[in-house]
């Protein structure tokens, strides 16, 4: 069995510090995290890391990962991260992103679609949906899109240890630093880019998209739009599962994610 | 003394309920505009409009007008139309707009063209104050809030710009661009109207406004907060070469008087459901100042400022549960009839010494009657008052003394 423990290394990428926890062994796997910034290392990352070696970094702005002043919308940080998987030595990666880390990740694709080997979308933003709307998690407030968040939050065996324990003065500070990133980041147009379903259609590698059912901030149809964007892309929807189907059907998940990036 | 009266211009034809019932239990921002009745508006933003002309010919020196988005809080959602109307139908009075929320802007240039034809229409009467708006003007019209305060020194740049260099000229700035800006139509007073701003005293605003020689006007804050505020202006005031006097404060409070101290009391209590709303629930945090909204620094100076103010001030917070007694006690609202008024009044002006003082004469559920007679009265014997005691106290305001 390989270590999957995770090691952190600091990256510099155009002056700016970023954190990146670096794990597991095989090909290269990159996860990119959602507007909350990282979970740390979780379940689905250790699994995962039995077969690859996964890089998880934590985007500017997120987690006490520097921002460079320049960067300052979503194509910036696309661009910003392509940057980041060459300065991680990485010619070729996987890449793998949930929510915002899955527009991320789709947005690399179509920019740079010859360093993508495999890409794997989870309830990802960054498609306008045509009938329902990407919920505004701002204006919900935090807690309300925790909860909104899970079909079953008993079903996460790691929801109290992220999401209900007491966070340090540190980790307050941290959460409102993620989420002015996001603000940054996503605020308008709201959590898509007009032009990305046009683009998709350039990929030609392999890509899994896998969207929870019951996913109540970004509508399950958005999962068909990515699927209908993307030359031969699999979808696979969860039933009984919410936005989070790596931290809500985790096993799974990983055997889904393990199969396809085999 | 500059003597400025105001007023919110609430709506208040709906309930406790039907706020506790609305997206997150929220008067502004979400709560439905279904609750507007339009007919009801017609008849308010009238008799507004009548009291405001009123107040010019009983010899308050300024008209003070503000503007709020998405609220029953507050009808001036574009205060430049009051203004452009008062600017023809009053002849005295400076029409004080605190103040026009640059960050919202997407076009800072048409707002100098719109302040420009309202200081021509007034002759000259115009004081432009600027604001970064609430939470809610940035939700309103979907500004990101990242941005705000630079939005906010962009806009003002270049409207400053655009009122005092001869056009045409380009302008290129991160969040504004201009090819050619050449708005033929200046304003009257040169080099331009004057700046004041208004704030609850996030302490970059207070820097950047003694860096500018603005006055900074306190709206309604603990008068004890308040002095350390001033002392934050001071203190950059003199790092830029000059020691700030009462011409570079002012101070919002809400008077009302009536003929007797208990019709006052009686009526007074209707400011409670003024900027708060009919049903008073706290607005979410987060629709009042979202993530970014506020710098670092600024959160910490605000959370100080409230831990300090919740406890011993009853205007903000504890007035449910401190009561109406508790408020009147402490003086944060001002009732009383004629010689109440003057006496509280007097107290308050040694002790937070502006030279331009805010009077908020009604809000929430007061009438247009009973304001109509707060405003007899005071014409009759507490104005005169006020303006002797500014003499007596030496507070002169920014136009009697260069701020």
């Amino acid at each position: 069995m390989p270590n999957t423990d995770p090691q952190e290394q600091i990256v510099n990428v155009s002056g700016a510090d970023i954190r990146v926890l670096k794990g597991g062994e095989g090909k290269p796997l990159v996860i990119f995290h959602g507007v909350e910034g990282s979970f740390g290392w979780c379940a689905y990352q250790r699994g995962l890391a039995q077969q690859c070696t996964v890089y998880a970094p934590s985007l500017p702005g997120f987690d006490q990962s520097q921002r460079p002043e320049w960067l300052e919308s979503f194509a910036d940080l696309s661009r910003f991260s392509l940057w980041l998987l060459q300065q991680l030595g990485l010619e070729k990666a996987s890449l793998l992103g949930y929510g915002m880390g899955g527009w991320l990740a789709a947005e690399m694709a179509a920019m740079c679609p010859q360093v993508v080997d495999r890409l794997v979308l989870i309830d990802a933003a960054g498609i306008q949906p045509q009938q329902a709307e990407i919920t505004d998690i701002f204006l919900h407030g935090l807690d309300a899109t925790r909860q909104m968040a899970f079909f079953d939050a008993q079903q996460a065996p790691e929801h109290d240890t992220l999401f209900k324990r007491k966070l340090s003065p540190e980790e307050r500070e941290t959460r409102v630093q993620n989420q002015e990133s996001a603000v940054r980041y996503c605020w308008r147009p709201y959590m898509y880019e007009r032009s990305l379903p046009h683009l998709l259609p350039r990929l030609r590698m392999p890509t899994l998209v896998v969207w929870g059912q019951e996913d109540r901030l970004i509508p399950v149809e958005c999962a068909e739009l990515y699927r209908q964007a993307i030359p031969g892309a699999r979808l696979e929807v969860l039933p009984q599962c919410g936005h989070y189907p790596h931290l809500e059907k985790t096993e799974q998940f990983i055997g889904l994610v393990r199969d396809f990036l085999k | 003394m500059f003597l400025m009266r105001f007023t919110e211009r609430a709506y208040v034809a709906y309930s406790a309920e039907d706020v506790h019932n609305s997206f997150r239990s929220a008067v502004r921002l979400t709560f439905p505009n279904r609750h507007f009745n339009p007919a009801l508006g017609a008849d308010l933003y009238n008799e507004y409009l009548d009291e405001y002309e009123y107040s010019d010919r009983i010899g308050f020196d300024g008209l003070m007008l503000n503007e709020h988005h998405n609220t029953p809080t507050c009808l001036g959602a574009t205060m430049n139309l009051e203004a452009a109307i008062l600017a023809r139908t009053t002849k005295n009075a400076k029409i004080v707009l605190l103040g026009n929320p640059l960050p919202i802007f997407e076009n800072p240039i048409r707002l100098a063209e719109e302040l420009a034809e309202i200081d021509m229409i007034s002759r000259g009467r115009l004081v432009s104050g600027f604001v970064r708006g609430t939470g809610i003007e940035t939700w309103a019209t979907n500004t990101n809030p990242v941005y705000n305060r630079e939005r906010f020194q962009e806009a003002h740049d270049l409207v400053i710009k655009t009122w005092t260099t001869p056009g045409p000229f380009r302008w290129e700035s991160k969040h504004y661009q201009f090819r050619v800006v050449n708005p033929f139509e200046r304003p009257l007073q040169q080099p331009h109207p004057p700046i004041w701003i208004p704030g609850i005293g996030s302490p970059e605003t207070l820097v950047w406004c003694a860096h500018h020689h603005y006055p900074y006007i306190y709206l309604e804050t603990d008068p004890q907060i308040t002095l350390d505020m001033m002392e934050i202006y001071a203190q950059a005031a003199r790092e830029v070469g000059y020691e700030p006097g009462p011409q570079n404060f002012g101070y919002l409070v809400r008077i009302h008087v009536q003929d007797t101290d208990e019709k006052a009391y009686k009526v007074g209590e209707g400011f409670l459901v003024g900027n708060a709303g009919v049903g008073r629930l706290p607005l979410p945090g987060d629709f009042m100042a979202p993530p970014g909204y506020n710098s670092r620094e600024g959160v910490k100076r605000l959370l100080e400022q409230y831990k300090h103010s919740l406890k011993p001030d009853p205007l903000y917070g504890g007035v449910d549960g401190a009561g109406w007694d508790k408020v009147v006690e402490t003086n944060r609202v001002i009732i009383g009839s004629p010689k109440t008024v003057i006496r509280k009044v007097r107290e308050m002006l040694s002790t937070v010494r502006p030279g331009i003082l805010g009077v908020w004469t009604n809000d929430g559920t007061i009438s247009h009657k009973d304001t109509m007679r707060c405003l007899q009265l005071m014409e009759k014997e507490v104005l005169p008052a006020m303006k002797e005691m500014g003499k007596e106290l030496g507070l002169p305001g920014p136009f009697e003394q260069a701020p």
